[in-house]
């Protein structure tokens, strides 16, 4: 069909002018409903059909919009009589032509021609109805919402899932616009939104074309609100939709459809009031009544939309479904009589919108940004993220909105994850949760693609963060135009080619070159610009840095001065670096920046609220030194800071307390608990000497004074007032106190045969299970239900189900305790289970350890322990609490009730969010598989093949390696070291454990504590799918040993490779390496550790064991940085700092079997006997594949420049099948070793039918 | 331990003149026979779609209680005697029919189906 020739193409520029200039004079008329017209003409089939669908083979009827192929006569006349009835405007008949609806009817190859079409006869009407009167009309190319949508599942039971993309959204839509823009439509209108992500899409789609073609077809957008609630179908209020669209500029903004005028009114009224553009309504005739008709009769409806124009609400009015010619000509007359309304101007606010609006007024003074639900700055959310538990980390985003945030911050960056991914995923849920999705969100992350990625998923106006011009001025006018078309503002950081800004000079330069490229080349509106100057450390000795504080404020100053209407915002706690460990001086000078950099125009931050001081109530002198650092006011300011710091850090450290001996004044019983609170036990056996001599019985020593002290600990451990190494270094006191009086309670039984012994509150039996190590975690839930007066059987590591069963009968034990560590034991701990109900036991069954989980518990164990109850505690604070509840009772019955629904609800969460995920067959997986360009790529050699031993290592050397945050896990301490020592809740009690472990990793050192011993070995290695073939020597002809490696099966988007680890090895033909390793920080540990225990020292004897597992992690680290620069050679040059290598900023990769990258344990059998780790390093494996000693660490080195951690994720029973039959193994024994992965219920597969 | 939300029962009647009494604290939902806009048969916009659209009126009887339009409840009674496929109605209160907005998501969490009579 040839199309242009009909064509006629407007000016679009003339178009808006004469448009706007019409609508501010008189309130222009748009046409009523296609819809009821055409029910009118009675038509059958064969209309539809025409000659061009004469042979279609699915029925037409209804398909409306093929109308104005097969009948443009009829409809052209429909739109004529519209026009005489006084429309300036006709909508064409294309409200269902994207290829998303047409699919209903196969029709979507004829979509382009419908939307060319529908303009057209749209357009004869028009010219004969200006030939006939002489006014001007214009043609609007309507573009409806199409059935699907975007922000929202259509399955209630999978809040995650889309039945349709941003992207295929963008196509879909921009199909459409081109047909109607092609054809010379006037204007495009997207109306009935339900869905305001679709439209998003649709405008996104407009926008693209336009900036192809430059040109700027003005735009019609109208939402539809049925409900009561006055929200759109996507949740929108009339104002937060508004903020979503603003960016399109459109012509009019409005609503249509709806139950009749009068329901539409008050959000009417809501719009008129905010948006600064031309308002244009359409509703409905009416409600529909019994009978299939509309209720409002042409004079009926047009009061209503008189009492519209009277109030001043719109400048465009019309009809939607059940309006006609004759609605119309009452609606023209009714209205003509009011002038149109006039379009407020918009103060130049950031208006940012969720399911609600937010617009920063200038009443707000500090805009605080949740920053909880971002994986870099919450332990907690990180930890959930990982372990896919989004229901909890949704809750995270409940509380930080219900505890007021007003944005919350959303930030995915992490290397473990699929960071693009689990944004999507995450913000799909997160769009189901009304009273999270409410506020706007900010997306986070320094990778581009993620943030792009959460844009196509959020329906309200967010924010970035952040952009800059680090990558030069092409890229971030690039990223600028793309924020700005997916209607987001923007966090832009003072970063240029040259580096981070840090003087004032160059913050200012910095900004106002960007805000001259946003506002002057992108169109960016100042207002939705918020500048990052860089907040950096102050007082740090180092001159230069003396000024920092006063640059940032100074900048904030010229930058709100002179760049109008922008925002500043900053990163706070960067400032007081220097004084870690000293909170109150820190909070000091975050309240007295805040206070300056406000004043001089800061508005936003990501930072806690409740940890800043109030700037009145600061300490004068305190304050006034703080002033002098952080304005820079004289060169003493920082010594003069410094010096009064010490004063103020007392407040908070430990000094004051063991300075101040006024304790020690105080009755027996007072200082006893005194001791027992502050974990002291210099005085403790005089002072229990002395109640013991004091009291009638040594056992009222216990029962009076002791249980005293204990349960002022448990309270304060309870209420969130005291942390867990210092609950454990109470128990030490505790301890040695009864240690003391045990001989004496001896010597009194044996006197009297009836002196009854200690009454404790139950018996707990505790075990590491069959084939596992891991104690650490054990250990500390032990002495932690010990202070609460709790008898603690300890089996130790190791310990097979029979001999906890036999104890637990022997000792008549109130409840079962099991611990575990690596991956296989989640089996084991079933196994128990199972047995426990078998044998007939009834007592509660306690889970825990790091690869434990409330999901795992509920879906895996529990089923198995019917008669009894397997609860997942996940720390050792929780343990008391759980314990108490299991042994009451008048609590137990109802708390095993809640723990039951609990699980229940966990169970079908998890079986919900499984379905929702995605995988595909092996067979695709591989054909996604990371393919490397090998061309041009020589792999590097190993200086040696073969194993290597090395057995002195410097421990003094190894320490500097350490990773200190998993230490503070290990106390259950929640942050980021170092950060967690100036933590305003922890970091009191971090900083007394960094201290007692400074201590004794010094005697650790010195003294020579642990023997750590590697083996290190390279063979000559080449890829075959998806094992890794090692060979004896170069002439790789034979075959030493093959390594099996696991792909991921997700359903990956946007070209993202399902990876394994053989990927990153050469194929055939391509001479490559492959290394492997032990280390060990020695079986030293072990006797050590039990020498403190004998001590009642268990504090200790944790701290121990929790440091040779940092020696043994930090010697991995430097072992590998050996490999990397020497042994393997290939980074010879690399200079990275320790605090590098925890960030694993370098190149190439050490992972260990049984973790995400290759969760199959049993593959160290095989790197165990290449290495020959037993007799090379002292290493063996367990049944269940754990180290001994437990403070080991192995793992294979790749080399290759783009290797990278990724986590396998749950696999097919395909790839189970392919597995097992390349390894060897029974495919059941395969099965078994990845139960955790297994993404389907091992058994027999069910063969479809013939 | 975090308390689960408490869902509100919803009785559906699918036969006129088996409505009973009501309790003080169970609301009536009356659903309308089907009904169009002047559409062609089976098709209708989603204004009118929403008049008969159970999880609709729900989500409006839960904002007309919170906007203190209507005393609040605890039970819901449809009374879908007028309605001539009432399966439509089981299927929207048993999670099967597609979701149109975000209110049907609400709705799914706030309500359960307790029973047909």
């Amino acid at each position: 069909m040839s199309q242009s020739n009909d064509a006629h193409i407007p000016d679009w520029n003339e178009v808006r002018a004469s448009l706007a200039k019409a609508a501010r004079e008189r309130i222009l008329i748009l046409d009523g409903a296609m819809g009821t017209m055409i029910q009118r003409q009675k038509l059958t089939e064969e209309n539809f059909r025409g000659t061009r669908f004469k042979d279609w083979t699915l029925p037409l009827q209804g398909n409306n919009d093929l109308l104005v192929i097969t009948e443009p006569r009829m409809i052209e006349d429909i739109h004529f009589d519209y026009f005489m009835a006084g429309a300036d405007i006709a909508e064409t008949n294309t409200f269902s032509a994207t290829s998303v609806a047409q699919a209903d009817y196969a029709c979507e190859s004829a979509v382009y021609d419908i939307n060319y079409q529908g303009v057209i006869v749209a357009r004869r009407a028009a010219l004969r109805a200006e030939a006939a009167d002489g006014r001007r009309r214009y043609v609007a190319g309507a573009l409806g919402p199409t059935n699907k949508t975007s922000s929202m599942s259509t399955d209630v039971n999978s809040p995650g899932h889309r039945a349709i993309t941003f992207d295929q959204l963008v196509v879909a839509y921009g199909e459409a616009i081109r047909g109607l823009v092609d054809a010379g439509a006037d204007l495009l209108l997207f109306e009935t939104i339900t869905d305001t992500l679709n439209t998003k899409a649709g405008i996104f789609a407009a926008q693209r074309l336009f900036e192809e073609r430059g040109i700027d077809v003005p735009i019609m957008i109208s939402g539809t609100i049925t409900d009561l609630s006055g929200r759109t179908l996507s949740g929108q209020t009339p104002t937060a939709f508004w903020y979503s669209v603003r960016h399109a500029n459109p012509l009019t903004i409005g609503l249509n459809c709806a139950l009749g005028a009068n329901a539409m009114r008050a959000h009417l009224a809501e719009l008129s009031d905010t948006a600064d553009t031309f308002i244009c309504a359409y509703p409905n005739a009416g409600l529909p009544n019994a009978f299939g008709q509309y209720d409002e009769s042409p004079e009926f409806m047009a009061e209503q939309i008189e009492g519209f124009a009277a109030s001043g609400y719109v400048n465009i009015v019309g009809g939607c479904c059940g309006s006609t010619p004759d609605h119309i000509r009452a609606i023209a007359q009714a209205v003509s009589k009011h002038k149109p309304r006039v379009v407020p101007e918009a103060q130049k606010f950031l208006r940012l919108s969720g399911l609600e609006p937010f617009t920063l007024t200038p009443e707000i003074p500090f805009v605080n940004v949740g920053e909880r639900t971002n994986v870099t700055g919450s332990a907690r959310f990180r930890k959930l993220i990982t372990a896919g538990d989004y229901t909890a980390a949704l809750d995270v985003a409940r509380d930080q909105v219900a505890n007021g945030a007003q944005v919350i911050d959303i930030n995915m960056d992490e290397g473990l994850i699929d960071s693009k991914q689990v944004m999507i995923d995450f913000l799909n849920l997160l769009a189901a949760e009304p009273d999270i999705a409410k506020v706007p969100l900010m997306i986070d992350s320094s990778k581009w693609d993620v943030i792009e990625a959460g844009l196509k998923c959020v329906q309200g106006k967010a924010l970035v963060n952040s952009i800059s011009m680090k990558e030069g001025e092409e890229q971030f006018l690039h990223y600028a135009r793309l924020v700005r078309a997916y209607g987001a503002a923007v966090v832009v950081m003072a970063f240029d080619e040259q580096g981070q800004a840090d003087t004032l000079e160059r913050k200012v330069e910095i900004c106002t070159r960007a805000y001259k490229l946003l506002t002057e080349v992108v169109g960016f509106p100042p207002e939705d610009i918020v500048f990052d100057p860089n907040v950096f450390a102050v007082a740090t000795g180092i001159e230069e840095h003396n000024g920092y504080g006063v640059a940032f404020i100074e900048a904030t100053k010229i930058i709100t001065d002179t760049l109008p209407h922008v925002h500043i915002s900053g990163g706070i706690s960067n400032l007081s670096f220097s004084f870690r460990g000293n909170e109150p001086v820190r909070e000091a000078m975050h309240a007295v920046f805040l206070y300056y950099a406000i004043q001089n125009g800061m508005d936003m931050g990501i930072v806690n609220a409740g940890q800043l001081a109030v700037y009145e109530s600061i300490d004068p002198e305190l304050r006034d030194a703080c002033e002098d650092v952080i304005l820079n006011r004289n060169p003493e300011a920082t010594d003069r800071l410094l010096a009064l710091a010490e004063r103020y850090r007392g407040t908070a450290g430990k000094e004051a307390a063991a300075k101040d001996m006024s304790w020690r004044e105080g009755t027996v019983e007072e200082r006893i608990s005194y001791a027992l609170v502050n974990g002291i036990t210099e005085f403790i056996d005089a002072d229990t000497e002395e109640a013991r001599q004091k009291l009638p019985r040594p056992l009222h020593v216990i029962e009076g004074p002791l249980m005293a002290g204990m349960s002022v600990v448990g309270d304060l451990f309870g209420s969130g007032k005291m942390f867990l190494p210092q609950v454990v270094k109470s128990a030490r006191v505790m301890k040695q106190a009864v240690a003391l009086l045990l001989p004496y309670m001896e010597a009194e039984k044996n006197a009297d045969g009836n002196a009854t012994g200690r009454q404790s509150a139950g018996k707990v039996l505790m075990a590491t299970v069959k084939g596992d190590v891991h104690d650490i975690g054990k250990n500390i839930v032990g002495v932690v239900l010990s202070c609460n007066n709790y008898e603690i059987i300890d089996l130790g590591v190791m310990v097979p189900t029979a001999k906890i069963l036999q104890t637990a009968k022997e000792l008549n034990v109130d409840i079962i305790g099991l611990s575990g560590l690596i991956t296989p034991s989640l089996d084991e701990m079933v196994h128990v289970a199972a047995e426990m109900e078998r044998e007939g036991f009834d007592i509660p069954l306690l889970i825990g350890g790091a690869t434990t989980s409330r999901v795992h518990t509920a879906v895996k164990i529990h089923p198995r322990y019917e008669r009894g109850q397997a609860v997942h505690v996940n720390d050792a604070s929780r343990a008391v609490g759980v314990v108490g509840n299991l042994l009451s009772k008048d609590t137990k019955v109802a708390f095993i009730e809640d723990i039951r629904a609990e699980y229940a609800k966990a169970a079908a969460a998890h079986e919900r969010a499984e379905s929702e995920k995605q995988r595909v067959p092996l067979a695709k997986a591989r054909a996604n598989a990371f393919k490397p360009d090998w061309t041009g790529y020589t792999p590097p050699k190993p200086s040696f093949l073969g194993t290597r031993v090395f057995e002195e290592f410097d421990l003094e050397t190894l320490a500097k390696y350490i990773d200190w945050t998993p230490f503070f896990q290990t106390w259950e301490l929640k942050g980021r070291y170092p950060a967690i020592l100036e933590d305003e809740r922890q970091g009191e009690a971090a900083r007394q454990l960094f201290d007692d472990a400074q201590a004794m990793l010094k005697q650790i050192i010195d003294e020579k504590w642990f023997r750590p011993r590697a083996v290190v070995g390279f063979w000559p290695a080449n890829a075959d799918g998806d094992d890794i073939r090692l060979f004896t020597d170069e002439g790789r002809a034979e075959e030493l040993a093959t390594l099996f490696t696991l792909r991921q099966q997700l359903s990956k988007r946007d070209g993202k490779p399902n990876m394994a680890l053989a990927d990153f090895v050469a194929p055939a033909g391509i001479p490559d390496y492959m290394g492997g390793f032990v280390v060990t920080a020695g079986i030293e540990e072990v006797a050590i550790a039990e020498r403190f225990e004998r001590a009642n020292d268990d504090y200790s004897s944790i701290l121990v064991k929790a440091l040779a597992d940092r020696f043994a992690e930090a010697f991995a680290e430097a072992m590998h940085e050996k490999v990397r620069k020497e042994l393997w050679g290939y980074g010879a040059d690399e200079a990275f700092s320790p605090d590098d290598l925890i960030a694993e900023s370098y190149r190439g990769i050490r992972p260990a079997p049984g973790y995400p990258a290759q969760p199959d344990h049993t593959e160290k059998t095989t790197l165990f006997r290449l290495l020959d780790a037993e007799k090379n390093a002292g290493v063996t494996l367990t049944e269940s594949f754990a180290m001994w000693p437990g403070s080991s660490v192995s793992g294979v080195y790749f080399s290759h420049p783009e290797s990278y951690y990724f986590g396998v994720a749950k696999v097919e029973r395909d790839q189970v099948i392919d597995y097992a039959r390349r390894k060897n193994m029974p495919v059941a024994e395969v099965e078994r070793w990845l139960g955790p992965i297994l993404n389907y219920i091992p058994g027999p597969a069910i063969v479809a039918a013939e | 331990m975090k308390k689960p939300v408490e869902q509100i029962p919803v009785t559906v009647i699918t036969e006129p003149g088996r409505l009973l009494a009501l309790d003080a604290d169970t609301a009536l939902l009356r659903l309308p026979a089907n009904s169009g806009h002047g559409h062609d048969d089976g098709s209708s916009c989603i204004a009118c779609a929403m008049r008969t659209d159970v999880r609709a009126l729900l989500f409006d009887l839960l904002e007309e209680a919170k906007q203190g339009l209507r005393p609040k409840f605890t039970k819901v009674m449809v009374d879908a005697s007028a309605v001539p496929d009432t399966s439509v109605v089981v299927a929207a209160l048993t999670g099967k029919l597609p979701a149109q907005a975000l209110r049907d998501h609400t709705v799914a969490r706030l309500f359960y189906l307790a029973g047909t009579g």
